[in-house]
């Protein structure tokens, strides 16, 4: 419960249309069942839910809350469990109202967005001038800032766009005591184009490897990198889904390269790397693709010897993109994918003989719509999240993974997928690799209420045989980050040391991040 | 509570709020991306369709009480369906729509109606319109057209004005010009003049589920009593209603239903209306909701585990009209159409519908304004739509605006392109 003098304080920084204290609204940011670890669709129910529309705004709130000792946490779209408040009586900033393209800079090929622009919108807007941006695995409804800024931001062209954590340019960044702080080159107020100044580089601090999850301050404004978009301004298509009808351009071109094993894979991934071409490049094994798209079709077959041998000989699956600037550039990476095939006992399949598919696939691997199918064979999924790591150490990973998914398949606890739905990409050309296994299940049957043990499981093995760090439970906070640290240079000491100096009374949630310490 | 048959579906719910957005392959810009007018006006996440769902697990365990503010949510959201849409693309195991019609339902059952959707369902009660006008007048709009009333001779079509058409006199061009374009073209057409009542539907979306079924029920009676082959309607909400609605509540009327595009675009490829004279106009078309998406016609599906439904029982919003009145617009000679970016299963609603335009009408002007933007974005001089509580909406909008947009029934377009601008 907030007292009725501080919810007023906060009322008067956003006005009172932009805040919320009615039971109904707050149950509306207190609801996850993504990534959430209990049984319950519940977690804690928040004290006041406010809107704030400006940097001003947000930095108003951070110091109402300083000056009252109240938890805050920021929230961009809001999907999974990382935005639900850890404590009940806190404040959630929804930032939806800062939702603006400032400028996108198509000289210096980046972007500058508040929170809640989504990966769709930019993409819409950044094709008109040329550019193009990364959109992470989840989605194209995910906010942009929030991948780049909080967490993760790996995503199906990693081999062309990288890694969002490596893709911010600068940010304008609320801290946890209420000061505004900007960081790379728009700190020294030369504009917004390199994340690493001139101005102060703190980007391993701001974020790390995963992201703070909302518990190091609030995010207003992030500059993130553009890359060259060879397409049309739009791509027009009829229909919505599978259903979807457009004109693939010239200049694209999509294939699924299939090989017989997992070495073979491995090489071929290496020489499209070393080769450095590919607009996208990621792994979707069959029965992970089967599962998602059609998963009547799956439920019926999928116990059945035939189809599991005929799934298994085609699981190592890659989808592979061009993005070509000129008819010479096309055909070079045309012959160079041909070649990585031969070399590898590949095949190829041009998905422009396949125009229905194609269509489809363009907006699944251009506009990542693909990812909520992962939510329709059961209702719900969740990742045993591995390494961020060179692709030759993913395998043993993916291996890994697929054997224990495999014990609560048998149990019934998961979805029978054939446990191979190893998803992952490369990054800036193969400089290193993600690769996490995906799980879906029905969380409204207590049977499939397992998830997190898999999880669990697989890190524990991670640490266990040496095998990398993965990056699995990473929202799971200070508990994950004590079992990862001592590992990994302790790197949870100097988190702890970095909440304590950024947030000395522990305002921003930590739940999802790291208690202070020193 | 029914809301608890819906547990299932609302307890799938990844709150991805892929539901606030129009479907991601046809998102073309910044402005136009979002498709849930409620959500985009009131912000908080209940708003939207997966916030109403989580409203409904609150209530149903018994974590928030049906206050007056809980009402005041379920009631600030049109009902356009688009959220139904776009959850549909990945889900077959949530009816989001049902949800928030049943949270409507529980609102009435539990007394917490608004008192400008009781007014209108008493005045329903009393003249069998939603304004309360006088029944004896409901057949007026029909005056000295000579067609026939089929309560006295048979007629192979009978044409259902609709309560807005019946006495809206700023409309009077539309529900005449349809009628008239209709005989003119040889259609057996009747009326049932002041015995015609009201579809019931708007009933319905402000939670009144009962009111549908009386009404769907006499209505029923009444057209097997004409004897009519086909029942023809100018006004989206009424057909929205007899599609989807009264299937849904388990009536069928036994007549092919049809709004009165479908049918000229039919009388078109038949060669019995030829347009001819030249109307250099360059239009933009406003898909209606209950026309498309929520004039899919409904299908029940008698399965436990939606998970395993058929797409076709799926209402997915693919199977409305949103054809045929492009159709009939490109063979309108001089007319361009230029498409709006937000069209057809995820076009923007007008505002008016799920009781919106009578409790909240300032809400009602909002939308209507947000859809007036993107059509003179376009470049067009009018907006042309397919119905009667559409065009109310964007005409009042226009009132308060210094625009040079038109805003036009369909027919009443066609009407100047046959060369009889309609009287009103
Ligand atoms: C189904 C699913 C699939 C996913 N797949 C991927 C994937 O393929 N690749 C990947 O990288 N990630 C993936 N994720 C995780 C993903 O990165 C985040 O869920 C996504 O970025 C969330 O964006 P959002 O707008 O919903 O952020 P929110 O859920 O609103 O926030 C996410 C976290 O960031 C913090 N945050 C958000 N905005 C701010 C801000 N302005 N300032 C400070 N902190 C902020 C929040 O407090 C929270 O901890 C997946 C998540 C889901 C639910
Ligand atoms: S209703 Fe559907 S689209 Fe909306 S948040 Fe829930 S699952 Fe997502
Ligand atoms: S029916 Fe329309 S207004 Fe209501 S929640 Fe769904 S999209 Fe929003």
């Amino acid at each position: 419960m907030l007292d009725d003098a501080v919810y007023r304080e906060f009322e008067e920084v956003v006005g009172p249309d932009n805040i919320s204290r009615e039971p109904a609204i707050l149950d509306g940011y207190t609801y996850q069942i993504v990534f959430n670890p209990t049984p319950s669709p519940w977690l804690n129910r928040p004290a006041a839910v406010a809107l704030p529309c400006s940097t001003e705004e947000v930095q108003g709130i951070v110091k109402v809350c300083n000056r009252h000792h109240v938890r805050f946490k920021a929230h961009s779209t809001g999907w999974g469990v990382f935005n639900a408040p850890g404590y009940e009586d806190m404040i959630i900033l929804d930032l939806r109202r800062m939702n603006r393209i400032l400028q996108i800079d198509e000289n210096n090929m980046f972007a500058l967005v508040e929170p809640y622009i989504t990966c769709n919108q930019l993409q819409a807007e950044a094709m008109k001038k040329g550019l193009n941006c990364h959109i992470i695995g989840a989605g194209p409804n995910t906010s942009v800032l929030a991948s780049c800024t909080s967490v993760g931001g790996v995503g199906w062209t990693g081999i062309s766009m990288g890694y969002n954590c490596r893709n911010v340019l600068g940010v304008e960044w609320v801290l946890p005591t209420g000061e505004v702080v900007r960081l790379g080159s728009p700190g020294s107020g030369d504009g917004w184009f390199s994340g690493d100044g001139p101005g102060p580089s703190l980007r391993g601090i701001m974020r790390g490897l995963f992201g703070a999850m909302g518990g190091l301050g609030v995010f207003t404004r992030v500059a993130v990198k553009l890359f060259n978009w060879p397409g049309p301004k739009r791509i027009d298509a009829r229909g919505l889904m599978f259903d979807i009808k457009a004109e693939v351009p010239e200049n694209i071109k999509l294939y699924i390269l299939l090989f017989p094993d997992m070495q073979r894979f491995l090489d071929a991934t290496y020489d499209l790397g070393d080769a450095e071409i590919g607009w996208i490049h990621s792994r979707n094994p069959a029965g992970m693709l089967f599962t998602f798209l059609f998963p009547g079709l799956m439920r019926e077959t999928a116990g059945r010897p035939a189809m599991r041998s005929a799934m298994e000989s085609i699981k190592h699956m890659v989808s592979f993109g061009i993005a070509a600037s000129s008819p010479g550039e096309l055909a070079y990476q045309e012959k160079v994918v041909r070649e990585v095939i031969a070399r590898n006992d590949g095949v190829l399949i041009d998905m422009g003989k396949l125009p229905q598919f194609e269509s489809f696939m363009l907006f699944g691997l251009m506009r990542s719509t693909l990812s909520a199918f992962v939510f329709r064979a059961g209702g719900n999924f969740a990742s045993s999240l591995v390494g961020e790591e060179t692709t030759d150490s993913g395998a043993p990973q993916v291996d890994l993974g697929v054997r224990i998914k495999q014990e609560y398949i048998d149990k019934g606890a998961l979805i029978d997928d054939m446990a191979d739905t190893v998803w992952g990409s490369i990054y800036e050309n193969n400089l290193f690799a993600h690769y996490e296994s995906l799980m879906t299940f029905d969380s409204r049957d207590p049977r499939q209420q397992e998830w997190i043990k898999v999880d669990e499981e697989v890190v524990d093995e991670l640490i266990d045989r040496k095998w990398g760090i993965g990056i699995g439970l990473s929202g799971a906070g200070t508990v994950v980050h004590k079992k990862f640290g001592p590992h990994m240079c302790n790197y949870d000491k100097w988190q702890r040391r970095i909440k304590k100096a950024l947030d000395p009374e522990g305002l921003s949630d930590p739940i999802g991040y790291t208690e202070p310490g020193d | 509570m029914a809301l608890r048959e819906y547990e299932r579906d609302i307890r799938g719910c990844s709150r991805c709020s892929i539901c606030k957005w129009v479907p991601f392959a046809q998102i073309k810009s910044v402005d136009c991306a979002t498709v849930c007018p409620s959500i985009s006006r009131y912000n908080f996440h209940s708003y939207s369709g997966g916030g109403r769902l989580i409203l409904g697990l609150s209530l149903l365990e018994d974590r928030v009480e049906l206050t007056e503010e809980v009402a005041d949510i379920i009631y600030k959201c049109v009902m356009c369906g688009a959220c139904e849409v776009s959850c549909k693309i990945y889900r077959d195991d949530i009816d989001v729509l049902r949800v928030i019609e049943e949270l409507r339902f529980a609102c009435v059952e539990n007394g917490m109606m608004l008192p400008e959707h009781m007014m209108m369902v008493d005045a329903m009660k009393q003249e069998d319109n939603v304004f309360g006008e006088p029944k004896s007048a409901r057949g007026d709009w029909a005056k000295d057209l000579g067609l026939k009333d089929i309560n006295k001779e048979k007629a192979d079509v009978l044409f259902h004005a609709g309560c807005r058409l019946s006495y809206d006199e700023g409309l009077r061009g539309v529900v005449r010009g349809a009628a008239s374009i209709l005989s003119d073209a040889g259609v057996d057409l009747g009326i049932a003049g002041a015995d015609e009542a009201c579809c019931g539907g708007r009933a319905f979306e402000v939670g009144y589920r009962g009111e549908l079924e009386k009404y769907a029920e006499d209505f029923a009676s009444r057209v097997k009593a004409s004897g009519c082959s086909k029942l023809v309607t100018p006004c989206s909400d009424c057909y929205g209603a007899f599609k989807q609605l009264y299937p849904m509540v388990g009536k069928e009327l036994g007549v092919e239903v049809l709004h009165v595009v479908e049918y000229v675009e039919m009388l078109m490829g038949q060669g019995r209306i030829r347009p001819t004279v030249k109307v250099p106009l360059k239009v933009t078309y406003h898909d209606p909701c209950h026309l498309g998406r929520r004039g899919e016609p409904y299908r029940e599906w008698e399965g436990e585990d939606k998970l395993k439904r058929p797409s076709a029982f799926k209402m997915s919003g693919t199977r409305g009209v949103y054809d045929a009145p492009r159709e009939i617009l490109s063979r309108l000679p001089a007319v361009e159409l230029v498409e709006m970016e937000r069209i057809r299963e995820y076009a923007w609603c007008c505002g008016a519908g799920g009781g919106v335009m009578e409790a909240y009408p300032e809400f009602n002007s909002w939308s209507a304004n947000e859809r007036v933007d993107e059509a003179l974005a376009t470049g067009a001089q009018a907006i042309v739509t397919a119905c009667p509580w559409c065009e109310r909406s964007f005409t009042d909008a226009l009132e308060e605006r210094d625009e040079d947009l038109e805003v036009l029934d369909l027919m009443e377009l066609l009407a100047r392109s046959l060369g009889s601008e309609p009287d009103a």
